[in-house]
């Protein structure tokens, strides 16, 4: 296998948790909805989706039920911003703290303290018919497991209803005016509250693929702040799905040259490598900000009475 | 039909309270079928609040709505849509960086949520512009449209949802006097269509000009409903400032936009012969680097008000921000009081006795979620006034807040109220009463009577007067031909950031000024 395909067929799986975490995101974010529990739901994500697996014995309902937890943080954080109207920064910075403190605690319930550490078996790869037949093309691409393909018919999703349908149209008009929304009788409280609600479960899943991807195992900085990066991989991306597609690439081509720095014990320091998409987005938003341009009610709650707003 | 048909719109009894403010106080409100009916009232008075709860904005306390004869219940805007209700709001609701067609389908035709095809409503929209005169091109993007095309943009949002009853906000404070013409125009074609249409405004001409009938609010109350044929621009100025005789004729005549502003006699002239501020070559750009004011003299005596009528966008933002010293000045010279200004800090110009009512009152103008005190106290915050041992004394800056709120009789609930939640004019009295409360030695308004009432209006110039009579140097910017030509001293016409004509109090003809505002008149310097 040649040194390009082989970094390329690792490179995909790799944006996988980048994706659905980043898409979540994306989601609620064009509805004004600005969540930044990330890093907290990846890590809940990560433990109910390994331990459901580990009880029940299916990846399948581990993924879902992740989904499920992740999603009900997504339901809290929408009632308190909609409805109470409680600030989102604070809100999602408490959902964070409150899904770490839970993830913690249910791996310890349900596992405890072990000589061997429980296992899962990790996802099966299903190449595609005829398409993974494609010399490079296909190795690279069509040769992974479900939650790969599922990634990326999401964001094909995710973008094809923001930029191809009227509901995304109207749905869209919400993070940028809320009021203006809300006079042609389009539900704000409802799109922010869905969109909020699948977004964080999209978060979730990311963080349950962490252990069922690579070696099976749950630890616990297996995260290791991917959750902050996607906040920063949906401003590289516009808060737009196809860009997030491109910055996800660039954020996991940096994760696994990191890794194979470090196996290959190359000078540079890997903490030098893992700054880049950091630094990569602020370069971006320095440069490029027009394009760059995000959502203009991100993060601001919407009262339909209060002359305050618009 | 035997029975007399129903009006289009009934209102009963409606009550609506924000906290402790009694905004409406049982209204009733009844448009017929076909006609045109102007909701008058002060500022504050509760008309743009008694629609927002039509609209179903805002949910009141207690209260009927009837269309057509029919009970409904306006829970929402969606709620209105259907009922055949659209209103176009006192400041746009717009997604900037939509195009034309897609603000306007905007939450329509939900069969088709799952399809993007907008050639169809491209046709429709194309359509209704046609039937009635309001020329847009559907591809446009919104944020790059002038206000008067936007105007268009939220009529039509309202046509192509179906309304049968449509309610202006105060839609031609930004338009020019043919956008006017036009928009009236199209409004009688609505109504021939067999639509209604409530209009809110506040001046008297166009009142007259388009309603057929008319009702006046007064702190949350409906106090009458007039016939246009049993009324008259004295009447009706009387009633809409509540039956208080105003100060002198001259004011009237500004207020009530008299065409024949000018030969209103001019009794007593406050003009000193010390120069209060000298402009030389003044070069300004606007905010994308284009030059848009290529060298400006200018020079107004103490006790002087110049006035500058132009058309939107011809530069008078940019000459009025770098007067203000809140612009940088590419080139040139500005003295105010024999002392060069250019390029000392915007806190030097305030200090030195500037003041400046800016066009945009909510982008400029206010901290919406600032109180009302707070609003007053800044850029005065280092006055001695309201300083104690080098700290702001809020003491003394909320007892001169509630001074403000009487003198200037701004309706908040207390000085506390954030600037936000106030109605428009009342956010306009407060941007005015902090810049006369400086005691300027030059003032720049521009626009300062946009959205007032009339009685507001007569007291903007009452304190013009007052401060011209202890030698402030007034530029005065407007859109309002018959505010400038009443106002000033000398008037300038502002054709492409440069002066296109002027005229001595007295010797001005309105459609001289109109000409070369519009570049068609020979320069008469
Ligand atoms: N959302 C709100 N929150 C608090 N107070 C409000 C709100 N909306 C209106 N008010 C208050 O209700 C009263 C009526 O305001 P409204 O905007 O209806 O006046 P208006 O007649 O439209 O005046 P204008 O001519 O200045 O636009 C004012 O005292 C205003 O401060
Ligand atoms: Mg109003």
């Amino acid at each position: 296998m040649g040194e390009i395909t082989e970094f390329l067929t690792l490179m995909i799986p790799a944006m996988v948790p980048f994706l659905l975490a980043a898409q979540g995101t994306v989601l609620s974010g064009r509805a004004g909805v600005f969540n930044v529990s990330q890093e907290g739901l990846m890590v809940l994500g990560a433990a109910i989706g390994f331990l459901v697996s580990f009880k029940v014995g299916s990846n399948t309902v581990g993924l879902f039920a992740a989904f499920a937890a992740a999603a009900l943080f997504g339901l809290v954080l929408a009632y308190m911003t909609t409805q109470l109207r409680l600030d989102q920064f604070v809100v999602g910075l408490a959902l964070y703290f409150a899904a770490l403190g839970a993830a913690g605690l249910l791996y310890r319930e349900v596992i405890g303290v072990t000589m061997a550490p429980p296992l899962i078996p990790t996802l099966d790869d299903y190449p595609i018919p005829l398409l993974s037949e494609i010399p490079f093309l296909g190795e690279v691409l069509f040769d992974h497991d479900l939650v790969v393909y599922a990634a990326f018919l999401i964001s094909a999703g995710i973008y094809w209803f923001m930029y191809k349908t009227r509901s995304g149209l109207a749905f869209r008009s919400i993070g940028e005016n809320p009021k203006a929304a809300d006079s042609l009788g389009i539900n704000v409280t409802w799109a922010r509250t869905w969109s909020t609600v699948v977004g964080s479960g999209l978060v979730g899943v990311a963080g349950a693929y962490l252990p069922m991807v690579y070696t099976g195992l749950y630890t616990e900085g297996m995260v290791a702040g991917r959750g902050w990066l996607v906040i920063a991989l949906a401003f590289l991306g516009g808060w737009r799905p196809h860009l997030v597609v491109a910055g996800a690439a660039f954020f996991a081509g940096m994760e696994v040259l990191a890794l194979r720095a470090q196996v290959a014990g190359i000078g540079i320091p890997h903490q030098f490598v893992l700054m880049l998409p950091y630094v990569a987005t602020l370069l971006v938003m320095v440069f490029a900000f027009r394009w760059a341009r995000q959502p203009a009610f991100l993060g601001r709650n919407y009262d339909r009475e209060s002359r305050l707003v618009g | 039909m035997t029975t007399q048909q129903p009006p289009r719109l009934e209102m009963r009894r409606v009550v609506k309270t924000f906290g402790p403010v009694v905004a409406l106080d049982s209204v009733d409100l009844v448009v017929a079928r076909n006609e045109v009916h102007g909701l008058l009232g002060g500022n504050g008075a509760g008309k743009t609040t008694l629609m927002n709860v039509l609209y179903g904005l805002y949910r009141p306390n207690s209260g009927e709505v009837l269309l057509d004869g029919e009970p409904v219940t306006v829970g929402s805007p969606r709620d209105a849509i259907d009922a055949g209700v659209g209103m176009v709001h006192q400041t746009f609701l717009q997604v900037d960086n939509y195009t034309v067609t897609e603000n306007i389908v905007l939450g329509t035709d939900v069969s088709g949520a799952l399809r993007l095809d907008l050639d169809e409503a491209r046709k429709r929209i194309r359509e209704l512009s046609t039937r009635f005169g309001l020329s847009v091109d559907p591809d446009a993007v919104v944020e790059d449209l002038p206000v008067g095309v936007r105007q268009r943009v939220e009529i039509l949002k309202a046509l192509y949802r179906g309304a049968r009853l449509l309610i202006l906000d105060e839609p031609t404070t930004n338009l020019t006097p043919q956008e006017v013409d036009d928009l009236f125009g199209s409004m009688r074609a609505m109504v021939d269509d067999g639509m209604s249409v409530v209009l809110i405004t506040h001046k008297i001409r166009e009142t007259l000009g388009v309603c057929d009938r008319m009702t006046v609010m007064r702190d949350g109350r409906s106090v009458e409903t007039i016939e246009r044929s049993d009324t008259d621009a004295d009447h009706l100025a009387d009633v809409m400032v509540g039956g208080t005789t105003g100060p002198g004729e001259l004011i009237d005549a500004a207020a009530l936009g008299a065409v024949d502003a000018e030969e209103v006699e001019v009794t007593v002239s406050s003009v000193r012969d010390a120069v209060g501020v000298s402009v030389q070559g003044l070069v300004v750009n606007n905010d994308q680097g284009h030059e848009l004011v290529p060298g400006f003299d200018l020079e107004i005596r103490e006790g002087e008000i110049v006035g500058i009528a132009g058309v939107a966008g011809n530069g008078q933002v940019e000459l009025a921000e770098a007067l203000a010293g809140v612009r940088a000045v590419r080139a040139g010279s500005v003295e105010v009081g024999g002392r060069s200004m250019c390029g000392r800090p915007a806190s030097a110009w305030l200090d030195h006795g500037v003041a400046y009512v800016p066009e945009d009152r909510h982008r400029d103008g206010i901290l919406p979620t600032a109180s009302i005190t707070e609003n007053l106290v800044l850029g005065s915050q280092r006055s001695p006034g309201v300083r104690r041992h080098g700290l702001l004394d809020w003491g003394a800056a909320k007892q001169r807040a509630v001074e403000a709120i009487e003198q200037f009789s701004i309706r908040a609930n207390g000085p506390a109220t954030p600037a936000g939640d106030l109605s428009g004019g009342n956010i306009q009295r407060v941007i005015l009463a902090r810049a006369f409360a400086r005691r300027p030695r030059m003032l720049i308004l521009h626009n300062p009577t946009r959205g007032l009432d009339l009685g507001s209006t007569r007291f903007v110039y009452d304190q013009v007067r007052v401060a011209t009579d202890a030698g402030c140097a007034i530029l005065l910017l407007s859109e309002d031909l018959d505010e400038v030509i009443a106002m000033s001293d000398r008037v300038i016409a502002l054709f492409k950031g440069s002066r296109a004509g002027e005229w001595q109090k007295g010797t001005v003809d309105a459609y001289e000024v109109g000409r070369s505002m519009t570049g068609l008149g020979e320069a008469r310097v």
